[in-house]
């Protein structure tokens, strides 16, 4: 016997959370692509959507971020610094890739200077990971050891039933555990099923890849301007990424007064690394290619323990010229040696 | 919050070379000083801003055994530099940090010390001289070789009159060919030549060794044709960066990421880098 959520007890339950204070989000196709959004009811979520095309990052390190309010009138300057809304979040049917994504970068946002946009947003959200029933051919979990139903990053887990009429619910964390008496009576002891999650093949083997990157003969390889040679530096596999973290602060405004702020970037942009002198130690997109690949698979597990990549397979799905991580990964896994 | 900046006021502007000031900024907030005085040590780098135009990053050109108050050096280039540039006395600008690694100087002690720069790169070097040559008697035989393009250019030149004049410091001065005026009277040469021809001793001596890449490069081997471990070399990388603080993920040369491992490294630390990151 395990607990379950019936479907037509699922607007029960978003009342019941809103009642407590929390905003819930979901998956939904509201607005040009698919993103984690507020929802009233259980009609407004995408929950069929095998992955949102907008990442559940947008969430926690949104696209841009006011710092520092300012307001300057002759010598006077005054500056008043902004915070994130302090607000109880309940996040439904967050996809593992993405809830890993989450748990990936919390080392990063908090390694010794801790970044309180990040850990405030963190702290008052409880994210409850769902299951997947269904991969395309982009999803990359189990190449990177996730899985379609890893926990990780989780605080309750569903699992959605063979029959479709709800899911198996799991606490996975205090946090969920707490999350889930609040609607104890709405959830029942079944024996019904969980659906099977999909087979999803392992497109490289990682070890081998992390293995070829670690060996400082390869960072001049010609690999790396071969596999990249088709990239236009767009920058969109970074944004729709739900691990890329890289930011630029910038004043927006006029003389008298505007905003500081942090807007996301990408290490895809030459204007990423050009010093003032003109200098730009990564001066080819190859460079920068090589950058995001290094960065995610060797210098990010030697600094936090774990490889900066979920899986979730976006930035190959949405890149506008086919080319995105898997190809060059697979390519690195199939190098002679 | 871990972006906002400490006010700070311009106490005072001195030009130190055309194109190059030097501001001396003191803490509005009492609070915030304490943070800088329990936290500041030379080498260190902080973000210095201004509102409506950005921040910019410069070392902590004073050192660290004058804590009153921050003086940073910089030369005039674009945006937040020129709106620096244009402060008058009593104006606030912002700091952020003190951020990064810094100089050993308890390592260096009982040292010879060979301080090297090049142009505008004495500010960073120069917050290591007086961290060192306010507590002297600690350290053995100082050499400064500084060298700039043009007698113009020499930055800091009240203070290089000062250590001309010490007997307890060579200093040995240059311009490039070309670059010296009727009464110059020190050396005509490149930083690496000139070096060569002072011939420091590398026995028991630490190089400090700050300057642009080209310079970095071609002295790098001079010392080493002196005698110079990579070890005992200290240097220093200025990446570009945003954060200063290890987020926004721009500064790293491979995995060494400049504004928390760095900015000073030894040579030995900076050759084990991939060099075609830097
Ligand atoms: C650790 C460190 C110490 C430094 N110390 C000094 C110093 O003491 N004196 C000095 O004159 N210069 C120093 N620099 C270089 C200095 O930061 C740049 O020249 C300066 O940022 C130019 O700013 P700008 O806004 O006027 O130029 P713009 O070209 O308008 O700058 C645009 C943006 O790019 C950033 N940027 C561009 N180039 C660099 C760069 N090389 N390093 C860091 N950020 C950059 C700036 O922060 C700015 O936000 C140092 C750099 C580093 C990393
Ligand atoms: S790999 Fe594709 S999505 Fe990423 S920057 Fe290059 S072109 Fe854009
Ligand atoms: S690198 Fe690609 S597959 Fe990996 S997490 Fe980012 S977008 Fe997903
Ligand atoms: S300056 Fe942002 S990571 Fe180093």
């Amino acid at each position: 016997m395990t607990r379950i959520l019936l479907k037509n007890k699922l607007d029960d339950c978003i009342a019941a959370w809103q009642k407590a204070g929390y905003s819930v989000l979901a998956p939904v196709q509201r607005h040009d692509m698919s993103s984690f959004d507020e929802v009233q009811k259980g009609s407004d979520m995408a929950l069929d959507l095998i992955l949102t095309e907008r990442t559940i990052k947008d969430q926690f390190f949104p696209q841009t971020e006011p710092l520092i309010k300012y307001n300057i009138s002759k010598k006077e300057i005054a500056s008043e610094t902004m915070t994130p809304p302090d607000k109880k979040r309940v996040f439904f049917g967050v996809r593992p890739c993405d809830a890993s994504g989450l748990a990936i970068d919390d080392p990063l946002f908090g390694w010794d200077y801790k970044d309180d946009y990040w850990f405030k947003r963190r702290e008052n959200s409880v994210i409850i990971s769902i299951a997947c029933t269904e991969a395309d051919d982009f999803c990359m979990c189990t190449s990177v050891k996730l899985s379609p139903d890893s926990t990780k990053g989780a605080d309750v887990m569903l699992r959605p039933l063979a029959n479709g009429n709800g899911w198996q619910v799991d606490a996975v964390s205090d946090r969920g555990t707490a999350l889930l008496e609040s609607v104890s009576s709405l959830l029942e002891e079944s024996s019904d099923e969980a659906a099977p999650v999909p087979q999803v093949a392992e497109k490289f083997d990682v070890e081998k890849v992390m293995e070829w990157l670690g060996d400082k003969e390869n960072f001049e390889s010609q690999f790396w301007k071969d596999i990249s040679m088709r990239c236009i530096g767009c920058g969109s596999c970074t944004f729709l990424c739900p691990t890329c973290h890289c930011f630029d602060i910038q004043d927006e405004g006029d003389t008298y007064q505007g905003i500081r702020r942090k807007n996301w970037d990408s290490c895809s942009f030459a204007l990423f690394t050009m010093h003032t002198s003109g200098h730009n130690p990564r001066n080819a997109q190859s460079t920068r290619w090589r950058q995001r690949i290094m960065h995610k698979f060797n210098y990010y597990r030697g600094k936090f323990g774990v490889n900066s990549c979920s899986g979730c397979g976006r930035c190959t799905r949405q890149c506008p010229v086919d080319m995105g991580i898997t190809e060059t990964l697979q390519a690195i896994t199939n190098l002679p040696r | 919050m871990i972006y906002t900046p400490f006010p700070m006021r311009v106490v005072s502007k001195r030009v130190e070379a055309p194109g190059v000031n030097t501001l001396k900024l003191e803490f509005v907030n009492q609070e915030d000083h304490e943070f800088f005085k329990a936290n500041y040590h030379t080498g260190m780098f902080g973000l210095y801003g201004i509102y409506g135009e950005g921040e910019s990053t410069f070392c902590v050109a004073s050192p660290e055994t004058r804590k009153d108050y921050i003086e940073c050096t910089f030369r005039q280039s674009g945006r937040v530099t020129t709106t620096l540039a244009n402060t008058d006395e009593g104006d606030i600008v912002t700091f952020r940090g003190p951020y990064g690694n810094r100089f050993p100087i308890e390592q260096f002690e009982g040292k010879n010390l060979l301080f090297i720069a090049g142009g505008i790169a004495l500010p960073p070097t120069r917050s290591v001289i007086w961290s060192c040559l306010d507590q002297r008697e600690k350290y053995k035989d100082v050499t400064i070789v500084y060298g700039a393009r043009t007698v113009a250019d020499l930055v800091y030149k009240h203070e290089l009159e000062e250590w001309k004049q010490r007997d307890d410091v060579n200093l040995v001065l240059t311009v490039d060919p070309g670059g010296e005026t009727p009464d110059w009277h020190d050396h005509v040469g490149f930083v690496p030549t000139v070096l060569e021809q002072a011939a420091p001793s590398p026995e028991n001596t630490i190089a400090v060794l700050c300057g642009p890449p080209i310079m970095i490069k071609f002295t790098l081997a001079a010392l080493e044709k002196l005698g110079f471990t990579a070890e005992n070399v200290y240097t220093t990388l200025e990446n570009r960066m945003k954060c200063g603080v290890g987020k926004c993920g721009r500064c790293n040369v491979g995995s060494v990421y400049i504004c928390k491992e760095g900015p000073v490294f030894t040579a030995a630390e900076v050759q084990a880098m991939p060099q075609a990151d830097l």
